[in-house]
């Protein structure tokens, strides 16, 4: 199991342990990994993790179109195999859980802990700082340096 | 009214049932409920999905059919769970004072025929 | 009491499904009418097989009877339906003295006590059968005398290998009985499966997983530790307790037999499992 950020560990061990989940991956809305479980090659991961993040924002969209709120998960079932999508909040912003599973557990199983691993990210989440509030001639600065750095002016 | 829900009437009924459930023990899942404030659902259909299961296998492994009727007994209360056709469960969970005897008449008698 | 009896048999027979076969059952046994007595009994708890009642007013007829094996089913079946019967815990109590069993007298007698403190005979009783363990426990080892007239649920003999003293002292041997480790290894006692092989391993490990998941339901829930799981099967009754923290023990039996004696069997095996646990360290 490997993360990104050392806060997240913790949770993630104990649904791991509990959840009896075969691979796992925490992303953002976008699609940027924070922690992962199971995969053993970086290319899984980052494809497992673009398709995932797709795969929710379509949904969402779908969501939007029928007028309902959020889907909370998302089930596949396999034969031997069954993933579950579920895109939730924290402290840093929307993320996105895929849970691969096979027969030693169930969906209930997994939910459960995953419902619990999600509150206990949001508890010990460390909050960001808040940002001061940008000068008119800071932007300026920030902004003639940012198209220095894009276009080389 | 529904099988399901007659089943679920019944056990409540009981003194000291604090809530029944009809769950797919496959998923673990909530299929139906009655339960008072304070019983997690959720938590019990896929706890005792997990835990009936696994009581299957073990009743297998020692050359024996699937139970009929489990009893969970704990400090505070008890989990009973009744196996009903198509991998349903029926799940109370009772307090320590419960009429345990009653509860798995009721029980017994209701997973048959849930649907 | 002979008018209480004609009055009793005459609402009976006005109503047969009253309740009044329990006061006519205990009447006509004090009376000595055991035969009769038992017929009542017996129509009750073919009317209310769920009533602790019903079972209990039958055990005490067949203890009068002298049918002490019945007597203990009946009260199990008590206890099953109500596990805080005090008389029934009275019951079980005084047939284990009468097999000679005085520990287990012991904890029945202390389990009544707890659910009626006020009761003077379960006080005298627990004095005088704790001055006899402490006596039997200071004297020699006591002579071989006859067999106690009643053992209950005695099992097949067990011919596979025992590691000596487990459960040498609890009916039935080791057959039926399994000592499990927290990762699932066998520590003792055997199952046999129903083509007669030994399954003592693979059930072995399957416990620790179901000893881990009892544990996190119970907690998970607001229900504490977990004291015993009883599953009844159409072809065993089996009940799982912890003798320790590190360990699970199955007691599997027919299912002839009530499941209470059995929760009450795998009681003895705990305390047996723990005595000899104590000595391996």
């Amino acid at each position: 199991m490997r993360a990104l950020e050392p806060w997240v560990v913790q949770p993630l061990e104990t649904f791991l342990a509990e959840s009896a989940a075969r691979l796992t991956l925490l992303m953002t809305a976008s699609g940027q990994v924070v922690a992962q479980h199971g995969f053993s090659r970086s290319l899984d991961v980052m494809s497992a993790a673009a398709l995932g993040a797709g795969i929710v924002a379509s949904t969402e969209e779908l969501a939007r179109l029928m007028g309902a709120s959020r889907f909370e998960a998302l089930v596949h079932h396999g034969q031997r195999q069954s993933c579950m999508l579920a895109a939730f909040a924290t402290p840093r912003g929307r993320w996105i859980g895929l849970v691969v599973f096979g027969p030693e557990t169930s969906v209930g199983i997994v939910r459960l802990f995953f419902d619990q691993m999600v509150q206990q990210l949001a508890a010990v989440a460390p909050r960001e700082q808040p940002q001061p509030p940008m000068l008119a001639e800071n932007f300026e600065t920030e902004l003639n340096a940012s198209l220095k750095a894009l276009f080389g002016r | 009214m529904t099988a399901t829900q007659t089943a679920l009437d019944r056990v409540t009924r009981v003194a000291g049932v604090r809530g029944a459930l009809v769950v797919d023990a496959a998923d673990g899942l909530v299929v139906a409920e009655q339960l008072m404030d304070g019983v997690d659902g959720q938590a019990a259909a896929a706890l005792a999905g997990s835990l009936v299961g696994r009581l299957v296998r073990t009743a297998e492994s020692a050359g024996l059919r699937p139970p009929a009727f489990v009893h969970l007994r704990g400090d505070a209360g008890s989990v009973l769970a009744a196996p009903g056709p198509d991998e349903l469960v029926l799940v109370a969970v009772v307090g320590p004072d419960a009429n345990l005897g009653l509860a798995r008449l009721e029980m017994i008698g209701a997973a048959g025929r849930l649907a | 009491m002979a008018d209480d009896i004609r009055a009793l048999t005459t609402r009976l027979a006005d109503e047969p499904g009253s309740l009044a076969f329990l006061e006519l059952a205990e009447a006509l046994r004090r009376r000595g009418q055991l035969e009769a007595a038992y017929k009542v009994a017996r129509g009750g708890i073919s009317r209310y097989p769920g009533l602790a009642d019903a079972h209990d007013v039958m055990a005490r007829v067949l203890n009068d009877q002298g049918d002490l094996a019945g007597a203990f089913d009946a009260w199990s079946s008590a206890l099953q339906l109500d596990p805080m019967r005090a008389s029934a815990l009275k019951g079980v109590a005084f047939l284990y003295f009468r097999a000679g069993d005085k520990a287990a007298a012991f904890d029945q007698l202390q389990r009544a006590h707890e659910v009626d403190p006020d009761d003077p005979s379960i006080l005298q009783a627990i004095a005088r059968m704790g001055a006899e363990l402490r006596a039997d426990a200071a004297a020699p080892p006591p002579v071989e005398t006859a067999a106690a007239p009643f053992q209950p649920a005695p099992a097949a003999e067990s011919s596979v290998r025992r590691p000596p003293g487990l459960f040498h002292d609890v009916e039935g041997g080791e057959r039926g009985l399994l000592l499990v480790d927290a990762n699932g290894l066998r520590l003792g006692g055997s199952l046999s499966g129903a083509d007669g092989s030994e399954v003592g391993d693979q059930v072995a490990a399957q416990l620790a997983g179901v000893s881990r998941e009892a544990a996190r339901a119970t907690r998970l829930l607001g229900l504490g530790s977990w004291h015993s799981i009883a599953v009844e099967s159409p072809d065993g009754h089996l009940v799982l307790t912890q003798p320790t923290a590190d360990t699970i023990l199955l007691a599997a039996r027919d299912p002839s037999l009530p499941m209470g004696r059995v929760e009450l069997l795998a009681e003895r095996a705990a305390r047996a499992a723990r005595t000899w646990l104590e000595a391996q360290a």
